[in-house]
């Protein structure tokens, strides 16, 4: 039967089944030129409660917005009720205090609210011809409510919608109360989760020191505060029949395409799955596959970076129970970025850059060539260094490709025991491979000395890669290489690295062709080739067609050209 | 079969990366060889040449915007003559991409693999190409959208670093073997612009069809460039004598670039630019031989076609008897194969269809 099943496969035709999506690649969106203004323009405090509640439901997208709650209810003061409503951030607020010193005083009756005195204070009495003249000051709710009521060191009024937003947006709550068009911006920011650690794969020196946790919620705040707008949507999606894991599809409503937005909850939700526990899953279930196994989607536990690509017009996937978000798309560049890049002086950070793509080509082919040259193309050696390194081969026995595989294999053995076992002993791990490799092994003959330094070469360039599934792939496809160096040399070497980057330009991480801007040159902004000056990142990266093309002025640095 | 359409810039890489097949295997000494001295000149004369006929080309074309040859043709002669003109092309692009093959591949084994037989070395091509043809035809335009400029920067190097071996006296006489030989019979390496045949099936894969005639003009004039940049060092080192016995003439001038004492003999590394490039011209063939056969056809899938291509290809590279049966084909039949239906097929059918559309223009 499986003979059967095997000729059938060879000779039985069978129709290509693929699926496709394509973001519109028309990079001249002539509507996007300048940056508009936005189209929730400052708006005033309304005096009706409801017609407030249906403004917040617009502005937050409330339908689709998972932490964003609306919490209505009465209000009692001086005897009597009014309707009113708290608006806030689930997870950048302290829970604790807001039942207690907000909702508690303004809703259950006590002696403050209950006092029902009279409503007008006197401020003077004047008694002329048998008639009192009585100066009052109109009971004031509003003043009354901050100034009685809610026993918060930081509260402010405000009749202006965006104020109150801003608040909202960096953990205060809002108090919206019928009939008044002034509402109270409360101070009641907290976490209620483990504090906020380090990043501790994504080190910068000069950016934020925060990291993502494994609560959701605690994660989707972090991006509210650092992006502070509330265009920022943060969608709820449950993933996993048994876990019913909990996954959030944050974006930036005005920035990002919509074509993207709908693709990504589209394959989140066509997830036929029983569990889902970590966002490298995730990564994988949403993702195309791809022979050479590289990623499609950048893992980051940096918050700061997340919104940054949030900025951009991606789109960021939270996992609850993960620390790593997953930025969408990725094209092939941005695993040669780190988040210091944005951060230096931008000399710095293009020669950095340049350095990683150096380290790239040795990390996946400094070995094939090192064989190819050695055993084909020794003409290309000068001839001091020919000598030196025919002279270290004499005592070697083994071809050079049984040399090569042998130190290549250990190396990549003692990288893996030394990630597995107890951080305690990694470091007698690192000093025995040292050992083995650099000395026990030359010294018996085993390999010569200059494929030592091939070697640490090659690691220390794979180490240079920011990204750790990258780097892994080019740890994996270097073996390739090293065979076909081996077996035809740059003949070998050539044909491979056509296949290579062939099926590198055949790829689309959610639309947007993988080799982007090394394929694509046309009306490409932004590209990532060379990061240019801070003042002149003027564009946001066009593959990704997003909404708004602009993200600053021609004229960024108005202080120095008014 | 084409997912996304093609833009400006890829569309021009596209036909120079056609070109550059021709330049690293056996153009610059047919030009040498046949034009001596006046090898510059005829190839600035051919240049001129070539843009008239894509002008008077573009200007037949404006009738049909967004329309191939093939659509033309169905216009012109119906069904029957679309299969005629598509069978034509598919013959050309499989012949072309079998001899280059095998002339590639001798002259890779002269050159660095004399113990291993000459199949080895086509069967290493055709497995990759056999890989590719799996992915789209995109890829194949990104590739070599990619390896292009790496090429143009090894001609350049390779210029630059042979700079200190020039002569420039070798122009001289500049005329060659005469004003008859340099511009009459000089007029057959015009094959060497061989590669606009693949324009001819563009237009309806362009992202910006009405800048057909801005890629076709800046194609003719870069490859030009190109032969001419390529040719220049080969006749500024050498004497032409020598030049005419080399297999890979440039793969020669590469031999002497020296940087210093250190940086001395990497023309391995040219020779690995060009492979990689030589990948991407026998990609590009396979896939504008399965497009046109799809167009003939209504194929809904062209993938097994493309192996039948890439088995097609191989057959063929193998029937030469030896490197000297295959140099034959190369420079004596190919070229006019190039002319015939590159120059005269393609433009007697576009020069007909614009007379029909007069006739039924004017019918109307």
């Amino acid at each position: 039967m499986k003979i059967k099943n095997f000729v059938k496969n060879i000779f039985t035709y069978t129709p290509p089944c693929s699926y496709e999506f394509f973001l519109p690649n028309d990079f001249n969106n002539s509507n996007s030129k300048t940056i508009k203004p936005e189209i929730n323009e400052t708006k005033n405090i309304f005096a009706s409660l409801d017609v407030n509640l249906e403004y917040i439901k617009t502005q937050y997208n409330l339908l689709i917005n998972s932490d964003i709650i609306t919490r209505e209810f009465i209000l009692n003061a001086r005897g009597k009720q009014h309707k009113a409503l708290l608006l806030y951030i689930d997870g950048m607020i302290d829970t604790q205090i807001l039942n207690d010193y907000v909702l508690e005083p303004l809703m259950m009756r006590n002696k403050n609210n209950l006092f029902d005195g009279d409503q007008n204070r006197i401020i003077s009495e004047a008694v002329t011809n048998n008639i009192t003249v009585r100066k009052v000051k109109k009971f004031d709710l509003i003043d009354y409510i901050e100034s009685c009521l809610i026993p918060q060191n930081s509260i402010k009024q405000s009749n202006s919608f965006e104020k109150i937003f801003s608040g909202v947006n960096s953990g205060n709550c809002a108090l919206f109360v019928d009939t008044l068009n002034i509402a109270l911006d409360i101070d009641i920011k907290g976490f209620k989760q483990r504090s906020i650690s380090k990043p501790e794969n994504e080190i910068v020196i000069k950016g934020p020191h925060e990291a993502f946790v494994e609560n959701i919620r605690t994660n989707t705040s972090l991006l509210r505060r650092f992006s502070n707008n509330e265009n920022l949507i943060i969608e709820s999606l449950d993933v996993g029949k048994v876990t019913k894991t909990k996954c959030a599809v944050c974006y930036m409503q005005n920035i990002a395409n919509s074509d993207l937005i709908a693709e990504v909850k589209y394959r989140i939700n066509n997830l036929e799955i029983d569990s889902l526990l970590s966002s490298g899953q995730l990564e994988q279930l949403i993702t195309d596959n791809n022979s050479l196994g590289l990623p499609k989607a950048i893992s980051t536990e940096r918050p700061d970076n997340a919104v940054q690509h949030l900025l951009e017009g991606r789109i960021v996937v939270l996992v609850n129970g993960s620390p790593y978000a997953l930025i969408l798309p990725a094209i092939m560049v941005d695993f040669l970025k780190s988040p210091e890049d944005r951060n230096l002086k931008t000399i710095f950070s293009n020669f950095l850059r340049a350095i990683r793509i150096i380290s790239t080509f040795f990390a996946l082919l400094l070995p094939g060539l090192y064989v190819s040259v050695t055993s084909f193309h020794i003409e290309i050696l000068p001839t001091e260094l020919l000598y030196s390194i025919l002279s270290a081969r004499e005592s070697v026995p083994f071809p050079v490709i049984f040399e090569i595989l042998i130190m290549e294999i250990s190396f990549e053995i003692i990288r893996e025991a030394s990630l597995r076992v107890p951080s305690a002993i990694g470091s007698t791990i690192g000093i025995v491979g040292a050992l083995v490799i650099g000395q026990a092994a030359v010294s018996a003959g085993i390999v010569s000395p200059i494929l030592i330094i091939i070697v640490a070469i090659t690691a220390l360039s794979s180490f240079a890669i920011p990204d750790y599934s990258f780097s892994f792939h080019l740890r994996l496809f270097r073996f390739l290489f090293i065979l076909l160096g081996y077996i035809a040399g740059f003949l070998g070497i050539g044909t491979g690295l056509f296949v290579y980057i062939s099926i590198i330009c055949d790829m689309e991480s959610f639309g947007v062709s993988y080799s982007i801007p090394y394929s694509h040159m046309e009306n490409l902004k932004n590209t990532g080739i060379i990061l240019p000056p801070i003042w002149k990142r003027e564009y946001r990266s066009s593959y990704l067609a997003p909404k708004k093309e602009r993200k600053q002025e021609d004229i960024s640095m108005k202080w120095k050209f008014q | 079969m084409v997912k996304s359409k093609i833009g400006t810039i890829s569309a021009i890489l596209l036909t120079l990366s056609i070109a550059v097949s021709y330049i690293t295997s056996s153009l610059p000494r047919t030009f040498i060889n046949e034009t001596k001295s006046a090898a510059l000149l005829n190839i600035i004369y051919i240049t001129v040449v070539v843009l008239f006929i894509i002008i008077l080309f573009c200007k037949l074309f404006e009738k049909f915007p967004g329309l191939d040859l093939l659509d033309i043709s169905k216009f012109l002669g119906g069904n029957i003559l679309k299969n005629i003109v598509g069978g034509f092309f598919i013959v050309y692009f499989t012949i072309s991409s079998s001899i280059m093959l095998r002339n590639f591949c001798e002259g890779l084994v002269v050159v660095y693999y004399p113990l291993t037989n000459y199949i080895f070395v086509i069967l290493t091509f055709i497995i990759s190409i056999y890989l590719v043809n799996k992915l789209s035809f995109n890829a194949t335009i990104n590739t070599s959208s990619i390896v292009f400029p790496l090429v143009l920067l090894s001609s350049i190097l390779l210029f630059c670093g042979n700079l200190d071996n020039f002569s420039f006296r070798r122009i001289y006489p500049i005329i060659g073997d005469g004003f008859y030989n340099t511009f009459i019979l000089g007029l057959k390496n015009i094959g060497a612009f061989g590669g606009i045949c693949y324009l001819y099936f563009l237009p309806p894969m362009l992202k910006e069809p009405q800048k057909f005639k801005k890629i076709a003009i800046i194609s003719v004039i870069s490859t030009g460039l190109f032969i001419l940049l390529c040719v220049g060092t080969l006749l500024f080192m050498f004497s032409f004598f020598i030049t005419a016995d080399e297999i890979m003439p440039l793969f020669s001038a590469a031999r002497y670039i020296e940087f210093g004492s250190f940086f001395q003999r990497f023309e391995s590394i040219f020779l690995l630019i060009w492979i990689i490039s030589f990948c991407c011209f026998l990609s590009i063939t396979c896939k504008f031989s399965a497009h046109i056969f799809n167009k003939m056809f209504n194929l809904s899938d062209i993938k097994p076609i493309l192996n039948i291509i890439v088995l097609l290809i191989f057959g063929l590279s193998l029937l030469p008897q030896n490197y000297a049966i295959a140099n034959f084909l190369e420079t004596n039949i190919y070229r006019y194969l190039r002319i015939a239906v590159g120059f005269i097929l393609g433009i007697t059918i576009l020069i007909l269809a614009n007379l029909k559309k007069r006739k039924v223009g004017d019918k109307n």
